[in-house]
């Protein structure tokens, strides 16, 4: 029950945000799940995929195209982003399978997105090129999502229900698996799990999760262009992760939440956000690897990741 | 329960293991020892599904084992320890032993991402088995420190506890007394005992410490250069010439 006090207290924010606050709190939404799906591989299962705005991507692409072309309505195109961005993940985890890790994995995954970019380039029709694709106007269940305020309370509602699931899964056999799986992959076979079938998983729930924020992104941004899914837009995915903390879950909401909000800060200073951006990142990968997660159960044990659960 | 019958193991033309043929007993610790190089992990390998054998064949209960992967060999109720530690270095002692009883927990995919109260009963039913496991070996107090920051000798304990947690017939440790402390060293003999004699768990143990070996073991099977040497109880392996010419050629 402790986990839907933030939720609960979240959803207070309308009261007091202007509508260019509420957008931004709306695109940290999307972004905490886009650090919670990429976490699980990078992270829990300590996998070198990098992957993400692929996934990313094709969720938006997947949402737009629907909503554009098909003219299908906002909620029902959330499932077929997730299982697109899903498929991918799948996709990436038959390489990891074939014995395609660390480096090579993570040059294969980074060419897969730019692969995927260059299509949304070149399929013009479906994609409608470099210019992109306007999402129609997004209704869910008859709620039309024309105002921050909407959009916040279904985004609220999509991302509380994913990241409890996610939770769940963490802290239970299966999340313990995963992360077996990182820490001694030979150790995880021999207590008779089979590690195959843990990581495709893995790689598909990410997917899944990561998809679905795509979906969410197209809608708030309105409109889907290539160069929102390049290296740039991975790096700061990477840096959510890093900054928030390696396979932390709560690790991931902070560094989604705290990096949505790094540029605000420094929009009186041009160019000081990207140095400061770059210091972050070094400093974290040497010194604080394990994020602000990690920091933060320092002083507040309880806030460590559990991988079980007896409640 | 495991009949190894002229099994060979060879690497890029190197003979490893040479038509070796070992059983284990439910009930009865058989020690493996021999020189470093004599093949004795590599035997745990091909027993466990690590490496493929050349020939031979490995029945377990009258079923052949060859060609099945780890971890269908585990679910068959073969569980083992590793020389170099096999533990999962961020998990806690608790979540280490959770980790051993993964098949023993019947919750749904479903069920789990629900949260249904099916899944969160079997959870909890897991953690309190888990935590009674620790308690039983001695190593309730360590539950929920994360195993990176123990001792090498309540790593290989909590290793030992998370490859019985879920009640495997057949169980091969490999050199567990690397590095424990005389006291700690009779403490683990006493708990190789209790495993065998009340829970009937049918033992494969590597050993280097000859004392240990003696205090622990109803047979000893002596391996050098990939070849099974001599087998029999202890005291007839202290006596055989064969067995004291292996050990004293390789000082």
């Amino acid at each position: 029950m402790r986990f839907y006090l933030i939720p609960l207290a979240a959803a207070a924010i309308p009261l007091v945000a202007n509508p260019y606050t509420q957008f931004m709190v709306n695109l940290m939404l999307v972004y905490i799940l886009v650090a919670v799906g990429f976490n699980l591989v990078l992270g829990n299962l300590g996998q070198l995929a990098f992957a993400n705005t692929a996934l990313f991507g094709i969720g938006a692409y997947t949402a737009a195209m629907l909503m554009a072309h098909a003219g299908w309505p906002f909620w029902l195109v959330i499932l077929p982003a997730g299982l697109a961005g899903a498929a991918a993940g799948f996709l990436a985890s038959v390489t990891a399978l074939r014995g395609i890790r660390v480096y090579y994995l993570a040059i294969v995954t980074l060419a897969f997105g730019e692969l995927l970019r260059w299509s949304y380039i070149h399929g013009e029709r479906a994609t409608g090129g470099t210019d992109g694709l306007a999402v129609p106007r997004a209704d869910f269940f008859g709620i039309a999502l024309d105002s921050e305020t909407a959009r916040f309370y279904v985004f609220l509602l999509i991302v509380t229900v994913l990241v409890k699931a996610v939770s769940n899964l963490l802290r239970s056999r299966i999340g313990r698996a995963i992360v077996a799986i990182r820490d001694n992959e030979l150790a995880t076979a021999s207590l008779a799990i089979p590690t195959g079938r843990y990581i495709v998983l893995a790689f598909a729930l990410s997917g899944f999760v990561v998809g679905i924020a795509g979906s969410l992104f197209a809608v708030l941004i309105g409109r889907v262009i290539p160069e929102s899914f390049g290296l740039i837009e991975l790096i700061l995915h990477f840096a959510m992760v890093l900054v928030g903390g390696l396979g932390s879950l709560f690790g991931s909401v902070l560094g989604a939440v705290v990096l949505t909000a790094l540029p605000e800060f420094f929009r009186r200073f041009p160019g000081m956000y990207e140095m400061f951006f770059g210091a972050l990142l070094i400093v974290f990968l040497l010194a604080q690897p394990r994020g602000l997660a990690a920091l933060a159960a320092r002083w507040w044990p309880q806030l460590r990741d559990r991988y079980y659960r007896d409640r | 329960m495991l009949e190894l019958k002229d099994v060979s193991v060879s690497f890029a033309g190197l003979q490893a293991l040479s038509q070796v043929s070992l059983s284990a007993r439910a009930g009865e610790v058989r020690a493996l020892i021999g020189p470093n190089g004599a093949g004795k992990t590599t035997l745990f390998n091909a027993i466990t599904g690590y490496v493929p054998i050349a020939s031979g064949a490995i029945m377990l209960n009258g079923a052949p084992i060859q060609g099945l992967s780890p971890h269908e060999i585990a679910a068959l109720g073969v569980r083992r320890t590793f020389q170099n530690g096999g533990l999962f270095g961020e998990l806690t002692a608790l979540e280490n032993v959770l980790a051993g009883l993964h098949s023993r927990i019947d919750a749904s995919f479903a069920g789990i991402l629900f949260g249904t109260r099916a899944a969160r009963d079997a959870e909890r039913a897991a953690v309190a088995r888990a935590r009674e496991l620790l308690r039983t070996l001695g190593v309730a107090h360590l539950a929920d420190q994360p195993v990176k920051s123990m001792s090498g000798g309540q790593q290989r304990t909590i290793e030992i506890v998370r490859a019985v947690a879920a009640e495997p017939p057949l169980l091969l440790l490999d050199e567990p007394a690397v590095g424990l402390a005389p006291p700690l060293r009779a403490q683990l003999v006493e708990l190789i005992r209790r495993l065998a004699g009340q829970m009937g768990i049918a033992v494969l143990l590597i050993e280097h410490a000859v004392d240990l070996v003696m205090a622990a073991a109803d047979a000893v099977a002596v391996f050098n250069g990939g070849i099974k040497i001599a087998e029999g109880t202890p005291a007839a392996i202290r006596a055989d010439p064969a067995v004291l010419e292996a050990y004293l050629g390789h000082g």
